[in-house]
């Protein structure tokens, strides 16, 4: 029993397949600092959605398109 | 409440949480915020090397993604620097970002024109916009950390010392790299 219970899966959500991050989980994941990644934001290279208290959110799809963008 | 009442116990202890929590955040938008201060301030003497090096033809070549290619002349930051190159209508400068994206490196033109000294001000211009989005974020970041972290209290104040705090050290800098570009001794 306690075996099947150490093999269980994790219930939340991995972070890699989150629908949007937050700008500093954003700059951890493409190896940025805070700036820069603002930077791309308000250059709009990057573009982001707002929670409800103003918050700026990244989408994951956003993230994949610039570095696919990249690569060509 | 209002940020210049004294705050209570518990907002003085939640400011205290949300300086830790953010500490981070707080010290890079202090370092890049005395980065473009510094910037701002040798806006002038960097406008002339960049002149001289076009001048001189000088520097190693960089293409930008746009297909365009750029002599390098002076380094601003890490990550951008001021390039110039010939065309038909003369001279032209550019700040171009070298941008590492994990392995790959995306190449912008951020500002281009054919006065160095306009385009770094340009820039300099664009680079205080950023501030103010981060500024705004992060204002609303504390928000948040503060609603979670103490549901059905008032933590206004907080986030309003936050606010002006940041606004401030924008706007401080901004007026010391205006006086000094002016020649006015503080």
């Amino acid at each position: 029993m306690e075996a099947i219970q150490e093999n269980k899966e994790p219930t939340t959500t991995p972070p890699a397949e989150r629908l949007a991050y937050s700008v500093q989980e954003a700059a951890d994941m493409l190896g940025i600092n805070y700036f820069t990644m603002y930077r791309l934001i308000q250059r709009q290279k990057l573009k982001t959605c707002r929670v409800l208290r103003g918050k700026l959110l990244v989408p994951r799809t956003e993230l994949l398109q610039l570095l696919q963008t990249d690569l060509r | 409440m209002k940020y210049y009442e004294r705050p209570t116990p518990l907002q003085e202890q939640a400011n205290a949480e949300a300086i830790q929590h953010f500490a981070e955040h707080l010290k890079q938008f202090k370092a890049n915020c005395d980065a473009l201060h510094n910037i701002e301030c040798n806006l002038p003497a960097t406008a002339n090397d960049a002149f001289r090096a076009a001048l001189q033809s000088s520097g190693h070549i960089i293409q930008t993604d746009d297909g365009t290619q750029w002599q390098h002349a002076v380094d601003l930051t890490k990550i951008t620097s001021v390039c110039h190159r010939r065309t038909a209508a003369g001279l032209e400068f550019a700040v171009v970002e070298c941008l590492p994206l994990k392995s790959l490196e995306m190449k912008d033109v951020l500002n281009s024109g054919h006065d160095a000294r306009e385009v770094l001000q340009a820039f300099a211009h664009d680079q205080r916009q950023v501030f103010k989005v981060w500024k705004d974020d992060m204002t609303a970041q504390v928000r948040e950390y503060l609603e979670e972290k103490y549901p059905h209290q008032d933590m206004s104040i907080v986030v309003e010392s936050f606010e002006i705090k940041l606004a401030r050290d924008i706007s401080r800098r901004e007026t010391l790299a205006q006086n000094q570009s002016h020649g006015v001794r503080i």
